[in-house]
């Protein structure tokens, strides 16, 4: 491992799973969150990637890979739900569908 | 021929069969299914005819069918089928009776208009079957269990016919009475026969390892009592405690005081149905268990002395309410309330072959008794008051001779056949009673019945078939077919005759060896014998707790006779009259008490709304109050608090979001406190 230190990806890392977590509690809108969902798991890539590098190994990537498709198939079906919410309550604002409550 | 045996269960399933054809094409079949149903109890007959013979060659039959429950360390619960000399000689019995009540029905229900059109025809064939079926069953049974599936089976059948005519007010009423008073009594049935389960681990009635006979050997000290679970009581008393808990079965079924207020309610069924239920099934049931369980209470005499005064008692009862009665019907059933006591009595006393023989001739002559009241009813146009017949004697001689050797039998007028098994058992009575004093009180009670039994019996002849007709209807009755009188008159002879296969006391007096019931059921001729049935281990098992002394034949029957002579006489001196008088109002107070049956209906009706209706009230208020109050009250916390904790559902994901992450930073702090990373 040469040049940049662990401690950076780590903190880079954290840096963007907080910009993630920040969205998704402070935003309204369905697309918005998915965006916000891609960034904490592309925060959680960066620390696979980074470790993985540090020890030497090919699993971290491995699961890097994994995440990343998972992503794909996550958004497919996220954009499926936002497409549905807009047809039914007219906008994509999450705090809408809060009909089957109690 | 001992491969004959095994078409036994072909006798019950017969019926059965008959049953379900009539049921799915009863409306589309000729005569609306009667023919399945003659048909099918007369091959009965006759393989219950091949069966009994088989078993006169020597042979029986006890082998288990069918297991339901079986496993390790389980009791086992299986069908199976008992062929002994008594349960031989009661399928035929069954099956001769039932197939006499099929054809008599063909006359009855299908040929009189009255009945035909007011139909329901295929059913009522079809219970009948069914009715057959469950009797038979219940007569081959070889454990308890069997035995009491086959009971309740019965008692369901008599809730159908008895109820056959439902549109009516009093039949349902009838019909729902008979099932529930025997419900009572089977539910100590019930517990009786779980009582036996859990005692012996087996509920065979016969075989080496049978619950009588394991009792038999806890009684005589060959089996330690701890090889048995007697529930923290002595053998000998936790067996009499069973044997009574059984016995509500029977006192129920065989309409036993006080259980028997239903029976003559259930008069409002069809006549044939009548005949049916009080000689060969139903009512005979409940007697025939106690024969065929009579090792386990032979060696009670607590659960006997019981037996015997129960027995007593209801046939002086009963005859005394048979005196006051209008309807033909009624003094039927009253008598047959009465007869089934001296059976119990017989059995009570030790008298195996006594019950067992009276059982017999009454199955015979009840049965005619009733036929011949049913072709009245044919005949005069559904006629059953006595008062509005009258004359009948000469306008129906086949009905009247048949009618009148019956009544002689119900008497016991020597020689018809119901002086024969009415002086046995009188005698048994007498025998015991000399040596246990208290049963001379049982001895007495029977002894005054055969007065009263004498007494209704003729009043019932004198008013229905002597005198002049007292109606239209009686003047001029309708003929009636063969298939009413063929039945009668098969009857008729039987209860002539039927007597003199058991003669003991012209077997005392001569010599000669004529007791040939006694021998029947003795075994003694077998190749196979059955022991633990047999009538000589069933006396030799009476005698060691109820000693019997030996008096002289003659005399008992003498005076027996004469007390039936005497009621006899008595009815045909104030009833013989061309008009005669009623007589009850002589009676003062109480006839009148008499004619209500002793308010026996008033009684029960109170004791369920006066006594048990309040105790059920107060234990409802105590099981909404207390026991669903408690549970309501610990409910009502969880209710109030979910109430309020389901407002955090907010069906905002940006909450749930929120309460991840609060959630999940606590447990961080949490690991971080306890952990020690501070």
């Amino acid at each position: 491992m040469t040049g940049i230190p662990i401690e950076y990806y780590v903190l880079l890392s954290a840096g963007v799973f907080c910009i993630g977590l920040f969205g998704i509690l402070t935003r309204e809108n369905a697309l918005m969150f998915l965006m916000s969902v891609e960034l904490m798991l592309n925060a959680a890539n960066i620390n696979l990637v980074a470790f993985a590098l540090l020890h030497g190994t090919l699993t971290g990537q491995v699961f890097a890979l994994f995440v990343m498709a998972l992503a794909a198939a996550e958004v497919a079906i996220g954009i499926g739900i936002i497409l549905v919410l807009n047809r039914n309550f007219g906008s994509v604002n999450v705090t809408d569908a809060a009909t089957m409550r109690w | 021929m001992e491969g004959f045996l095994e078409l036994a269960p072909a006798t019950a399933l017969l019926p059965l069969i008959s049953f379900i054809v009539i049921l799915a094409f009863g409306r589309q079949l000729p005569m609306q299914g009667a023919i399945p149903g003659v048909v099918a109890t007369f091959i009965s007959l006759v393989l219950s005819v091949v069966v009994f013979i088989v078993v006169g060659q020597g042979y029986t039959y006890n082998e288990d069918i069918y297991t339901w429950v079986a496993g390790d360390e389980v009791i086992e619960l299986s069908f199976g089928i008992l062929i002994d000399p008594l349960s031989s000689l009661m399928l035929v019995i069954v099956a001769l009776i039932a197939f006499l009540v099929h054809l008599f029905s063909v006359g009855y229900m299908n040929l009189d208009e009255g009945h035909a059109e007011r139909g329901g025809l295929p059913r009522y064939y079809a219970s009948l079957g069914l009715f057959t079926f469950s009797m038979l069953a219940f007569v081959l049974a070889n454990n308890l269990l069997m035995a009491f599936i086959f009971f309740e089976l019965v008692g369901l059948c008599s809730y159908l016919l008895i109820g056959f005519w439902f549109t009516d007010k009093a039949p349902p009423s009838a019909a729902k009475k008979a099932f529930l008073v025997t419900r009572f009594g089977d539910y100590f049935f019930l517990i009786g026969t779980v009582a036996v389960l859990a005692t012996f681990g087996t509920a065979a009635f016969a075989g080496s390892d049978s619950f009588p006979v394991i009792a038999q050997d806890i009684i005589a000290g060959d089996i330690s009592e701890t090889a048995i679970e007697t529930f923290g009581f002595e053998a000998s008393t936790w067996f009499t405690i069973v044997g009574l808990l059984i016995l509500g079965g029977v006192v129920g079924k065989s309409a036993q005081f006080p259980l028997h207020t239903w029976l003559p309610d259930a008069m409002e069924g069809p006549t044939p149905v009548s005949a049916l239920i009080h000689a060969a099934t139903m009512v005979a049931a409940g007697v025939y268990l106690v024969a065929r369980m009579f090792g386990f209470y032979a060696i009670s005499p607590t659960a006997l002395a019981i037996i015997a005064f129960v027995g007593a008692f209801t046939a002086l009862f009963a005859a005394t309410m048979g005196v006051v009665k209008d309807d033909i019907k009624q003094v039927l059933a009253y008598s047959t309330i009465s007869q089934y006591g001296y059976i119990m009595l017989g059995l009570g006393v030790g008298g195996f072959v006594a019950g067992t023989f009276h059982l017999m001739n009454h199955a015979f002559f009840k049965a005619l008794l009733f036929l011949g009241a049913g072709s009245v009813i044919v005949m005069t146009h559904h006629q059953q008051d006595m008062w509005k017949l009258g004359g009948l004697k000469d306008r129906a001689p086949i009905t009247y001779w048949t009618f009148l050797a019956g009544a002689l039998a119900l008497a016991g007028i020597i020689p018809f056949s119901g002086f024969w098994s009415k002086d046995e058992i009188l005698y048994d009575a007498l025998a015991v009673g000399l040596e246990t004093p208290i049963l001379l009180v049982a001895y007495a009670m029977a002894l005054l019945a055969v007065f009263f039994t004498g007494f209704y019996t003729f009043r019932m002849v004198m008013l229905t078939f002597h005198g002049e007709p007292r109606s239209e209807y009686a003047e001029s009755p309708d003929p009636v077919g063969w298939q009413i009188q063929l039945p009668l008159v098969v009857l008729g002879v039987l209860a002539v005759v039927a007597g003199f296969v058991n003669m003991v006391p012209v077997e005392k007096l001569t010599g000669l060896e004529i007791a040939y019931l006694y021998q029947w059921l003795d075994q003694a001729w077998l190749e196979q014998p059955i022991p633990e049935t047999a009538a000589g281990t069933y006396s030799a098992l009476v005698a060691q707790e109820l000693p019997s002394a030996d008096p002289n034949v003659l005399l008992p029957a003498l005076i027996a006779l004469a007390l039936a002579l005497g009621g006899a006489l008595l009815a045909y001196r104030l009833y013989s009259d061309p008009e005669p008088q009623r007589h009850v109002d002589e009676l003062g107070s109480v006839g009148h008490v008499v004619e209500h049956n002793y308010y026996q209906d008033e009684f029960q009706v109170w004791l369920a709304q006066g006594v048990t209706a309040r105790v059920a009230r107060v234990a409802d208020i105590f099981d909404q109050g207390v026991i669903d109050g408690l549970v309501n009250a610990s409910s009502s916390i969880s209710l109030f608090s979910s109430e309020h904790l389901k407002r955090i559902q907010t069906g905002v994901v940006t909450n749930y979001a929120t309460l991840l992450l609060i959630g999940f930073l606590l447990i961080l702090l949490g690991f971080g406190i306890y952990g020690g990373w501070f």
